[in-house]
């Protein structure tokens, strides 16, 4: 019985497959994380300190925001490269509203960070459907659509400030939301930073919308195969025009998130950088970049895995530029390592 | 000119408003047109309430155009359409199902990364609020599921299962909802007998509730147990639409190629020679063969019959290379040949015809001229020193192309711009572009008019009588029977039988599926008894 | 008989007039926007203009017929933008740290570099052709972590700063010099744009790289060695953004860490590509698209910038024509 060479189980299944199949049950990405945790905390004990934790979970929020974005588009069978001019735009837009506002109504801080925040949105969403409209109506590829939208989004964000950051913002805004730590004692003495509450409860209400409702499952479908979904009677074109318009108001969101902690509106955050990292994140969660695959949770644990990691190699004292070319490698290897299981699957 | 000579149609309109009661669909001069085709021609059909009404006709008549205009897929571009009495125009997919219209397609409808639950209620979900209702939608899909005594796990994902099964999933899709028109489009081409025969139990409970059906199949035993009504498409023009009781075979398919059937098929002067081919206990590596034993010789044309997806392709594709091998052994022409590939086999004389010329056989964006010396690049005529002889090319593809009566005969032409039937020829250059004497084709008629059709079996006859090894791997049974010399027989991923001369009947390629099923039955039993 | 007239009279006879008008679109544009510039600003038709404008073009020609031959097998590459900045500093590092401080030695440390350069992009394109075409990783992870790994090596090695005194000999053989009267840049923008059309049209490889993008399957089942095709076309799409580099570096006469810019060049680049007519959807297109597309969009900021429009405003508009411009091409694409 021995002659694979492999302990075999009574199940009649070696070790090592059983090792291989669990993976590929709960997937490569938690082990990873975890594992990068115990090894960094054994050998870095600034890792686990709360101020680094606390670090992590505001890098973390932003980033699964986004991503969580770009998994409905990219799970609809399309891309977004627009999200990090959107975060850009929806920053300008947000400050200066605020700023405008402040100095109108300067008693009225409540009306004026909503009212700042709607702002935001609704820049967002506007060129979510331009993105959506071009995509589902015109039908043109999604790659050079939102690359135009790209350049008119980071376009009008330069105009608005010229390059310049917006100060001007309530002080409230900044202090009590976006650098705040809210409910101290629950998990930790000082509270957890507000923008991560707020992560959590978007990635639960993507994750509501996938599983529970019907615009969710029509993503996956269209996404799956569009021409079944039409023939079916799904109106695709409302469903893909939405989810654009969803990504781009999660971007948004990010966008309100990082310029709240920042304190000033900037033409230049976000960028293409925060674009790369987002279809990163999502592709590491499993996303397929071909459709109809994908899921919130497995995203957002990925926008953490990705966190951690680059914590990790700051505190590691790893060259930022040597980063970058981890961060690289890391995308393509856990690619691969999906593409690999999936041949291996078919051939079984 | 034809628009002026009324009388037929009115003498057909009135006998139409005669039972107009009865009437649920009705269609007048509907055209179509795609790029480069005329699919539909001022095609005339109505279906009754409880009646079964088979649309009958070759790949590409028109019959799925129709289906697909019925069902709003397609926006016709003449033509009126009725329904229970009113016109309708500006019809959705969506609409055509509120109407109660439920197609079942043969390019199925579902989505692959879906459970068939969720298939099952796609594009009509139970929901409030926009919320999903998952328990009552649950529990609805299983009730169905059991009530058409379909074998089908509500949960499983449709990319998981058996092209038969997902053929169950689609047409327990289409009867989700109220039905009052059910298409059915060659809905067993993969069921087996006892699958098809729930189904046709099926069809005669729906027919009893006046639902009218309309049946895609151009299988006479089904047309004969089912019809009420068969209309005759070709070439898109409706030829015409007659009762089904007294219909023979012959006047139908005679009816549908425009042509006697004894001018369809040449005959071919089978010269059996040596064994070019010889295939022992090949195992694919996805098992849709097991353990099949086969053998081609030259001069002589092979078939292999069998229900879609029985694994008669797979094991022609396996012996080309593009499909993974398992266990078994090749020889050609005396030599073993382990691990085929593509390149190889194109070097050892073998070329693969593909069933599907859009997914697989041609560049749709590249020239005829390309598509036809695509595999032939690694010989001198076509490329030397890595430079491609463009001169000697053009002239070779050109005499190529003359010789197999392209239509027109240019040969810089895009390829997605021409018809199926100038397709499979553009395809067909490509195995006479290089010394080949083992041919294998896959449903080579698929998709082509009847005058492509002829002039493909005129060049399998030239090439056999020529002394070529042709193998024909087709789910037209009449194809096979006609043409072939022996006729393998596969089911179930197994070889279930081997025809030669008087045995070669429709009869005969039915019974052994039906054997095959019992022997396989035989075989688990006996493992299931070892086992215990 | 009849089948015969009526497929030809319905394939063919009809769409050539359409076919040929859809053709001209993009040039007729071309030329209108041309003049539109030149009457609100005379400055535009001025011989120097021109020549600028040429000068300009060359550049984005030559990154764009390296996004080309990757488009054509329904792939892209992002690397590009990064590569360029890299192949900039290593190749600026090699020649300054070689050439001694009377000049000395510069015949070698100017060959050397420009191999440097040619080699890194080569090793680049492997490395994007292997994972594309053996890892089946799709080309938008694989390039994208590629850019990443390119952006690491060009900010390592220049530690971000740029790396003056690129030797004169180099800009004058590679930048400043003309041959009569005609600069450079546009001679060897010409000269790689010749070989490519040769390359495309008379080579297996040319061939096969049409037929792979049209139908990946179909070339497998041809006995074509899709991976090595493949990865050829990342490897030449690689290089030649290399030697884009060498000529941007010798413009610039420093290695610059941000030369690629971000996405910009890697955007404009594969819009220069569509724009003039090479699908997304793979098998489609040639030099002469690029030459179409790459002019346009140098036209296209060379007016604005002379118009004075604001910079900003120019991104702006750049992103809108892109849109509409790849929407007319779906539009025509279509008709045909």
């Amino acid at each position: 019985m021995t002659s694979h060479g492999l302990e075999t189980t009574p199940g009649g299944l070696s070790v090592s497959e059983r090792v291989s199949r669990t993976l590929v049950a709960i997937g490569l990405l938690p082990v990873l994380l975890i594992l990068i945790v115990v090894v960094v905390a054994l050998v870095e004990p600034r890792f686990t300190g709360l101020n680094n934790v606390l670090n992590i979970l505001r890098q973390t929020s932003f980033l699964a925001i986004v991503a969580c974005g770009q998994m409905l588009v990219l799970i609809i069978g399309g891309f977004d490269l627009s999200v990090g001019a959107v975060v850009a735009l929806t920053s300008t837009v947000m400050a200066k509203t605020m700023a405008a506002l402040s100095a109108v109504m300067p008693g009225d801080v409540g009306m004026v960070i909503f009212l700042g925040v709607m702002a935001g949105l609704g820049s967002g969403a506007a060129i979510g459907l331009i993105n959506g409209a071009c995509v589902a109506f015109l039908r043109i590829s999604p790659f050079m659509v939102t690359l135009g939208t790209l350049w008119i989004a980071t376009g009008i964000g330069l105009i608005l400030t010229n390059g310049i950051p917006v100060y001007g913002m309530p002080d409230e805004f900044v202090k009590q939301f976006g650098r705040a730590l809210w409910f101290p004692g629950l998990f930790s003495e000082r509270g957890i930073p507000a923008t991560f509450y707020v992560a959590i409860l978007i990635v639960a209400l993507v994750w509501m919308v996938q599983r529970k409702t019907l615009l969710g499952r029509y993503i996956y479908a269209i996404g799956g195969n569009q021409q079944a979904a039409m023939v079916s009677g799904v109106s695709t074109t409302v469903c893909i025009i939405s989810t654009y318009v969803l990504c781009s108001v999660l971007a948004s969101t990010g966008g309100i998130l990082a310029t709240a902690r920042l304190g000033s509106g900037q033409a230049t955050m976000g960028g293409d950088l925060l674009m790369l990292q987002s279809i990163a994140a999502a592709v590491i969660g499993g996303v397929s970049l071909r459709g109809g695959i994908g899921r919130a949770e497995m995203v957002a644990l990925s926008a953490l895995f990705l966190s951690v990691l680059t914590n990790s190699m700051n505190l590691l004292r790893i060259d930022s530029k040597m980063q970058v070319v981890v961060l690289g490698i890391v995308l393509i290897a856990a690619v691969a390592l999906d593409e690999l299981g999936k041949r291996k699957q078919q051939r079984d | 000119m034809n628009e002026l000579v009324e009388p037929p149609e009115v003498r057909a309109s009135a006998s139409s408003m005669k039972d107009a009661a009865g009437l649920l669909l009705e269609m007048r001069g509907i055209s179509k047109r795609f790029p480069g085709v005329l699919a539909l021609d001022q095609v005339d059909f109505d279906v009754r309430q409880g009646e079964v009404h088979v649309l009958f006709g070759e790949n590409g008549a028109g019959k799925s155009t129709l289906i697909n205009v019925i069902a709003g897929t397609y926006p016709q571009d003449g033509g009126s359409y009725h329904y229970d009495g009113a016109a309708v125009r500006g019809l959705t997919p969506h609409k055509a199902r509120l109407m109660g219209i439920s197609p079942v397609f043969q390019e199925f409808s579902l989505v692959p990364d879906l459970t068939v639950e969720e298939n099952l209620f796609l594009g009509r979900e139970r929901r409030r609020w926009g919320f999903l209702k998952a328990g009552a939608m649950r529990k609805r899909a299983a009730e169905v599921v059991s009530e058409l005594g379909f074998d089908l796990d509500p949960k499983a994902k449709v990319r998981s299962l058996s092209r038969a099964h997902q053929q169950m999933a689609e047409i327990a899709k289409a009867l989700m909802a109220d039905v009052r028109l059910l298409i059915l489009d060659e809905p067993t081409a993969s069921l087996t007998e006892s699958e098809t025969y729930r189904l046709f139990e099926l069809i005669g409970k729906l027919k009893g509730e006046g639902v009218g059906i309309i049946y895609v199949s151009h299988r006479m035993r089904e047309i004969k147990q089912l019809a009420d009504r068969i209309t005759v498409l070709r070439d898109g023009r409706l030829i015409k639409t007659l009762g089904a009781e007294g219909v023979t075979e012959n006047e139908l398919v005679e009816l549908m190629t425009g042509r006697k059937i004894e001018v369809l098929f040449p005959k071919i002067d089978h010269q059996p020679g040596d064994t070019l081919l010889q295939v022992s206990g090949l195992t694919t590596g996805n098992h849709s063969v097991e353990g099949v034993d086969f053998s081609a010789r030259a001069g002589e044309v092979t078939g292999v019959a069998g229900l879609v997806g029985c694994g008669k392709s797979e094991l022609i594709r396996a012996v080309y290379g593009v499909e993974p091998i398992h266990a078994g052994s090749i020889t050609v022409a005396g030599e073993a040949y382990p691990h085929p590939a593509p390149s190889r086999s194109l070097q050892k004389g073998i070329c693969y015809f593909p069933s599907d010329r859009v997914v697989e056989g041609l560049a749709l964006s590249r020239p005829v001229r390309e598509n036809a010396s695509m595999a032939a690049l690694n010989l001198e005529q076509f490329v030397k020193n890595k430079l491609l002889q463009r001169t000697s090319e053009k002239r070779i593809i050109q005499e190529i192309v003359d010789k197999l009566r392209l239509r027109p005969p240019n040969i810089e032409r895009v390829v997605a711009n021409l018809s199926g039937g100038n397709r499979q020829k553009v395809m067909l250059a490509r195995g006479l572009t290089r010394k080949t004497s083992i041919f294998l084709f896959d449903e080579p008629t698929v998709g082509i008019d009847v005058g492509a059709k002829v002039e493909v079996y005129e060049l399998m006859k030239q090439l056999v009588e020529a002394g070529a090894a042709i193998v024909l791997v087709s789910s037209e049974l009449p194809e096979v029977l006609n043409l072939a010399n022996r006729v393998y027989v596969m089911h179930r991923a197994h070889m279930v039988a081997e025809l030669t001369g008087e045995d070669i009947s429709e009869q005969n390629v039915l019974a052994s599926f039906f054997e095959g099923d019992q022997q396989l039955a035989a075989k688990v039993q006996q493992q299931a008894g070892a086992g215990v | 008989m009849t089948d015969a007239a009526k497929a030809s009279g319905l394939d063919t006879a009809k769409p050539t007039r359409q076919v040929i008008l859809a053709q001209l679109l993009l040039p007729i544009a071309l030329v209108v926007m041309f003049l539109g510039f030149a009457v609100v600003e005379p400055k535009v038709v001025s011989l120097g203009n021109i020549n600028n404008i040429l000068t300009q073009a060359s550049y984005l020609f030559i990154f764009s017929c390296a996004q080309m031959v990757v488009i054509i097998t329904r792939g892209f590459d992002l690397s590009i933008g990064t590569n360029v900045s890299a192949v900039s500093v290593l190749i600026a590092l090699v020649m300054t740290g070689m050439v001694g401080p009377e000049g000395e030695g510069m015949f070698w440390a100017v060959s050397l570099g420009i191999l440097t350069g040619l080699g890194f992009g080569l090793s680049v394109g492997l490395f994007n052709g292997v994972v594309v075409s053996w890892l089946r990783v799709n080309p938008f992870v694989t390039t994208l972590g590629s850019l990443n790994i390119c952006l690491g090596v060009a900010s390592m090695a220049s530690d971000g700063r740029p790396v003056f005194h690129v030797p004169r000999a180099f800009s004058e053989i590679a930048y400043s010099g003309s041959i009569l009267g005609i600069d450079l840049p546009i001679l060897y923008a010409a000269g790689i744009g010749i070989l490519l059309f040769f390359m495309l049209r008379n080579t297996v490889l040319g061939r096969a790289l049409y037929i792979l993008g049209s139908n990946p399957r179909a070339a497998e089942v041809a006995g074509l060695p899709r991976r090595r095709y493949l990865t050829m076309a990342y490897v030449i799409c690689a290089v030649l953004a290399a030697v884009g580099a060498l000529l941007l570096t010798a413009r610039t006469g420093s290695g610059e860490p941000n030369l690629g810019g971000g996405l910009r060049l890697v955007g404009e680049s594969i819009a220069a590509a569509v724009i003039g007519g090479v699908s997304l959807r793979g098998g489609v297109g040639g030099v002469q698209s690029v030459v179409i597309g790459a002019l346009f969009i140098t036209v296209l900021s060379n007016g604005m910038n002379l118009t004075r429009v604001d910079g900003y405003i120019q991104m702006i508009v750049l992103g809108a024509v892109l849109v509409a411009a790849i929407f007319l091409d779906r539009i025509r694409t279509q008709r045909i």
